[in-house]
């Protein structure tokens, strides 16, 4: 369990890491509803069209949704956070169908309307479930999470509102699942700059979420602004989950899993922390998602049902080992 | 040399309800300063405000010459450090970790710890005796174990000025006089400023003790000069007689029927 690796150890896993993830995108591009050949897949659409587009689609937003998770369990110090699980991605789905439902066009801050919306009311979600969870400087997991769920089902509600007033059922329900199926390069550069950002955020806070792992006051101790780097680490989680949202619907559980599991392996240290869960989180969403359009060909399974699938169970799993350590 | 300076310093948890009412007092280069007095007279208080985690309400407070208020709080941590009463242990972390988090006001964007870190954490490590304790997860430590990785955690900040919360109230007698004899050895390096709820043990190791009650400084000098029945009758209202002790010469006080 207590395994920690060294910063050299650290180097080569990532090197590893990003050696398994260009060949699960290289192989996944052979897969799929339609089996050809190499060269005839060279010179076809379904390659560069469909495909290609779709796994680096894949890739990026598992980027996205692992960092938020990391992100927000370093900054709430609470292991069970993931923007799923308190209602980041709920708030952010209800700003992203109000957008499609509208139908609206609009640029605010360089952002397009869908990410934009999303982004604030995923950043208004969270901060209602953090105020309500905060009690004496500290989040309490379990305020934090009923506090999630709460509003998640508050979102629900709206979202099904959205849609039985809009009547465009099926498209909104599909995206809600979570899906990369209606992938397109142009999706593929809306997330990219936000992944970009993202990441370097991240990576440049890392020693402050270091000395968040103390608490926030040792934190303050040792000389970081607590209160700005919690504002800008929220911020840019709320960022990225948006991203995500806004190109894949409600996909849960990989901002949990990824960096619990990453955390289990390399220990605390985000320094390391962070680039290998982010480097995991686009593993498995490839592999996930090769899994949920091949698994049932021609039909394909939204890939959130597959993540809620696995990741709901894991997420139980956690629960119960918390209240065994008696946390 | 004064390395610690505090003017009339006022400040509390709300506005118009001061806790501490007016403190003034330095501290050299080298002394170990214990703060005892009851409950509620503002120890923690005043350590709490000395590290920048509660707001001068009044007064200042400089460190070697430079005002608190002047200085970003990564300069405040080069400066000073403080081991709280109750840390946490993180799980994961082994006890070189912990202490390596003592690095965090020093450390570069985008690198790793250097091998002055390193170098810093393993000086203070040695300083603690805790070498053996070194790979051994911080959450497997007994609790006089976890204070000593804690008081390596703060001098590996490099501090000029270390203050310490009751570092001996949750310890064992052994472990008591242990932190207190590592403390005073400490001193040689910096100023060691700590809050203690026994007197003896503090009258024994502190070059100089402040007796506070209700925000106020009523008594503040020599252990010995300290540590007088009249003292202890005005802080706590309680009697007792003083005696020396034979081996140590250091005053303890000793209840009266």
């Amino acid at each position: 369990m207590k395994i920690k690796i060294t910063k050299a150890e650290g180097k080569v896993t990532v090197g590893i890491l990003l050696g398994v993830l260009l060949l699960a995108m290289f192989l996944s591009l052979f897969l799929g509803s339609v089996l050809m050949s190499p060269s005839a897949l060279w010179h076809s659409d379904i390659l560069w069209q469909i495909r290609l587009p779709r796994v680096i689609l894949a890739a990026f937003v598992g980027l996205l949704l692992a960092l938020s998770g990391v992100i927000l369990q370093g900054v709430l110090r609470n292991p069970l956070s993931d923007p799923y699980i308190v209602g980041f991605s709920a708030g952010a789905g209800v700003g992203a169908a109000i957008s499609l439902a509208l139908g609206a066009q609009f640029i605010v801050f360089g952002m397009s309307s869908l990410p934009a919306s999303a982004f604030i009311f995923s950043l208004l979600s969270v901060f209602v479930v953090y105020k309500l969870s905060q009690a004496a400087g500290k989040t309490s997991p379990e305020t934090l999470i009923l506090a999630g769920v709460a509003l998640s089902a508050f979102c629900g509600a709206i979202l099904s509102l959205i849609i039985i007033i809009s009547g465009n059922l099926q498209s909104i329900y599909f995206w809600l699942l979570g899906s990369l199926s209606a992938a397109t390069w142009s999706n593929v550069s809306t997330v990219i700059p936000y992944a970009i950002v993202g990441s370097v955020v991240a990576y440049y806070y890392s020693k402050e979420l270091n000395a968040l792992l103390l608490g926030e006051e040792m934190a303050l101790t040792l000389g970081v602004d607590v209160e700005k780097v919690r504002l800008v680490l929220i911020v840019t989680a709320s960022l990225l989950t948006a991203a995500a949202v806004s190109v894949s619907g409600l996909i849960g559980f990989v901002g949990l899993i990824i960096p619990h599991w990453i955390r289990l392996i390399v220990g605390p240290n985000h320094r390391l922390l962070i680039p290998i869960s982010a480097l995991s989180g686009m593993i498995l969403m490839v592999v996930t998602d090769t899994i949920a359009r091949t698994v049932l060909s021609p039909m394909e399974i939204p890939i959130g049902i597959i993540m809620a699938l696995v990741g709901a169970p894991f997420f139980l799993y956690l629960l119960r080992r918390r209240r065994l350590e008696g946390q | 040399m004064s390395v610690l300076d505090v003017k009339e310093l006022i400040c509390g948890y709300e506005p118009g309800k001061p806790v501490l009412k007016e403190i003034s007092f330095e501290v050299d280069d080298g002394e170990f300063v214990g703060i005892v007095g009851p409950n509620g007279s503002g120890k923690t208080t005043l350590l709490r405000t000395l590290v920048g985690l509660l707001k001068v309400q009044h007064g200042e407070i400089l460190i070697s010459q430079h005002k608190l208020e002047h200085l970003s709080r990564r300069e405040i941590a080069r400066r000073i450090a403080f081991v709280p009463q109750l840390m946490e242990p993180v799980a994961g972390f082994t006890v070189e970790d912990l202490v390596l988090l003592g690095r965090t006001p020093y450390l570069e964007r985008f690198s790793f710890e250097s091998e002055d870190d390193y170098d810093a954490a393993n000086w203070a490590i040695e300083e603690l005796k805790i070498e053996t304790l070194k790979d051994r997860p911080t959450t497997e430590l007994s609790g006089g174990e976890f204070q000593r990785v804690a008081i390596a955690r703060a001098l590996a900040q490099e501090p000029q000025v270390l203050l310490l919360d009751e570092p001996t109230s949750h310890l064992d007698i052994r472990f008591q006089i242990n932190i207190c004899k590592l403390l005073r050895k400490l001193r040689s390096h910096r100023s060691i400023v700590a809050t203690f709820h026994d007197l003896n043990l503090a009258a024994r190791f502190c070059s100089r003790l402040i007796l506070m009650k209700n925000g106020e400084m009523i008594a503040d000098g020599k252990p010995d000069d300290v540590i007088t029945p009249e003292n202890i009758w005005k802080a706590y209202r309680i009697k007792v007689s003083v005696k020396k002790n034979l081996k140590t010469q250091k005053a303890r006080y000793v209840l009266l029927p």
